[in-house]
């Protein structure tokens, strides 16, 4: 018990010994790996989400459930609906809107237009906070980067005073430089992984959106010229 | 409408507070695992090789520091015993002094009954006073001078001694030195002895090893630097004067990659003398 206690010692002293500047590196690093590992599992629990009501909406859908009672459901303000009913939701009422001018092809565009531009809002609620994933996996190695060599620059300086240099002047100022590189590494891998995850899993959500749109846009056209 | 609902949803993400319980627990993890699950060497690793070439260093320092542990209580006792010499002649002088001077006062009691008793005989009484303390005085000054002496001769002989004894610890010390010199000349000697051994078979078992160009005229001479570790390998060998003749340099250095590894003393210490070796190989011996 008494050895760890000594260890764990050892790893704090390296990291209070270390210099000001690789001290607050350090901590911006601590702060920023808590940040994207906050918005990982924010966009996990999201992403998930935005899965499963796009599964149960579609399910619904293709049931043969009538237009009508589904905009109705949509329309409610206090059912908690998913992206893709308020896509529908969006051009089913530009489609009911248009619907006493004769011209087909100028109500289908109107509601191309409305649904395209709900899915974009959509698309950029799914994919906000995915770009600070992506910037701190790739900056905070080079945050940390800058701590290491400051660190070793520091103890580099202070071997210079020494007529006898020894690995054992400069090990420890290296070592507490090298945990800078480290905590920017425990930053950014695990952000760059959920980036590219979550980036997938949104292109995978917006083609089936688009389809959808697609789709809709031809049983609306189909329903207007009967 | 929508814009509404949108906000509504954007602001119902789930799992906010979850994801933020999770991002610190996963550092916590990380952190416990840092501090308690790896091993943090903080004790350098023992036993290094340095510690073999302390070994050669050590036989030599005994021989250096053992005179001065032999030479200390020498002083010590010397240091000692003219104290106690000086403290008799102390505890003596005093002694005299009441020895002494008791008896010239009895004489003066015993004289002054006598007087007492011839009291008429006045005028002839004070000469022989006089002399009486004249005999007294000279008395006296002749046990002061004797004691005076005494304490001299004490103090003389006191000195005498530690004269003899430091001339002795002078002597000693040459000795010693003496000593110490010839073991130091004899170790190195032998470590002589030993260098040229092994420099001769490291020169032998390279010619051994050299396959002569035929015919070259004269006797020419090629010498090279050979640089080694420990163990006898070779680490490098770099031309230092050429022979003139390739065939021969090149035989010569191919000769002594052969001879790899070199016959090297078993003492570690002696291996700085065989770091940087020169060969100097002549084309006939």
């Amino acid at each position: 018990m008494n050895a760890t206690i000594t260890q764990d010692m050892s790893l704090l002293h390296l990291i209070s010994s270390a210099s000001l500047p690789v001290q607050f590196v350090m901590l911006l690093l601590l702060v920023t790996s808590l940040l994207s590992w906050w918005f990982i599992f924010r966009k996990m629990f999201a992403i998930k989400h935005a899965v499963r009501q796009c599964n149960e909406f579609e399910d619904y859908f293709w049931r043969g459930a009538d237009l009508n009672a589904l905009y109705q459901r949509a329309g409610n303000a206090h059912y908690p609906g998913g992206s893709m009913e308020r896509i529908f939701e969006a051009g089913f009422r530009e489609f009911t809107k248009h619907q006493s001018n004769a011209d087909l092809s100028v109500v289908m565009d109107g509601t191309r237009r409305a649904m395209r531009a709900t899915f974009q809002r959509e698309m950029d609620r799914l994919e906000s906070h995915l770009s600070f994933l992506a910037t701190v996996g790739s900056v905070s190695p080079y945050i940390g980067l800058f701590g290491t060599v400051w660190g070793i620059m520091n103890s580099f300086r202070g071997l210079s005073n020494v007529t006898q240099a020894t690995i054992a002047h400069v090990a420890p100022g290296i070592a507490e430089a090298l945990i800078a590189t480290a905590m920017g590494l425990f930053a950014a891998i695990p952000a760059v992984i959920a980036y590219n995850r979550y980036a997938s899993d949104t292109d995978q959500l917006a083609t089936r959106y688009e389809s959808f749109m697609e789709e809709l846009s031809n049983v609306l056209q189909r329903r207007a010229s009967e | 409408m929508s814009v509404m609902v949108l906000r509504n949803s954007s602001r119902n993400e789930p799992g906010l507070f979850l994801a933020g319980v999770l991002a610190l627990l996963v550092h916590v993890v990380f952190a416990v695992f840092m501090f308690f699950g790896l091993n943090w060497k903080s004790l350098p690793p023992e036993g290094l090789v340095v510690d073999l070439w302390q070994d050669w260093s050590q036989p030599v320092q005994p021989v250096v520091k053992q005179p001065p542990l032999k030479k200390e209580p020498v002083p010590s006792e010397p240091a000692q015993q003219p104290k106690p010499t000086q403290q008799f002649v102390q505890e003596k002088s005093p002694l005299p002094e009441i020895a002494s001077s008791p008896p010239p006062k009895k004489p003066d009691i015993v004289r002054k009954e006598k007087s007492e008793k011839p009291e008429p005989v006045t005028a002839k009484e004070p000469p022989q006073e006089t002399q009486r303390k004249h005999e007294l005085e000279k008395r006296e000054e002749r046990e002061l001078e004797k004691q005076r002496k005494k304490e001299e001769a004490v103090i003389a002989e006191a000195k005498r001694l530690q004269r003899e004894e430091t001339l002795q610890r002078q002597r000693e010390q040459e000795v010693l030195v003496a000593q110490r010199e010839a073991q130091q000349a004899a170790e190195r000697a032998r470590i002589m002895d030993e260098i040229a051994k092994y420099r001769t078979m490291i020169l032998a078992k390279v010619r051994s090893r050299i396959v002569m160009p035929p015919d070259l005229p004269g006797n020419p001479m090629t010498e090279f630097d050979v640089t080694l570790l420990p163990g006898g390998d070779i680490l490098d060998v770099q031309l230092r004067r050429s022979s003139g003749y390739a065939s021969f340099d090149s035989a010569v250095e191919r000769a002594v990659f052969l001879s790899e590894p070199l016959p090297l003393p078993s003492n570690p210490a002696l291996f700085k003398e065989f770091r940087n070796l020169n060969v100097t190989v002549h084309y006939h011996e």
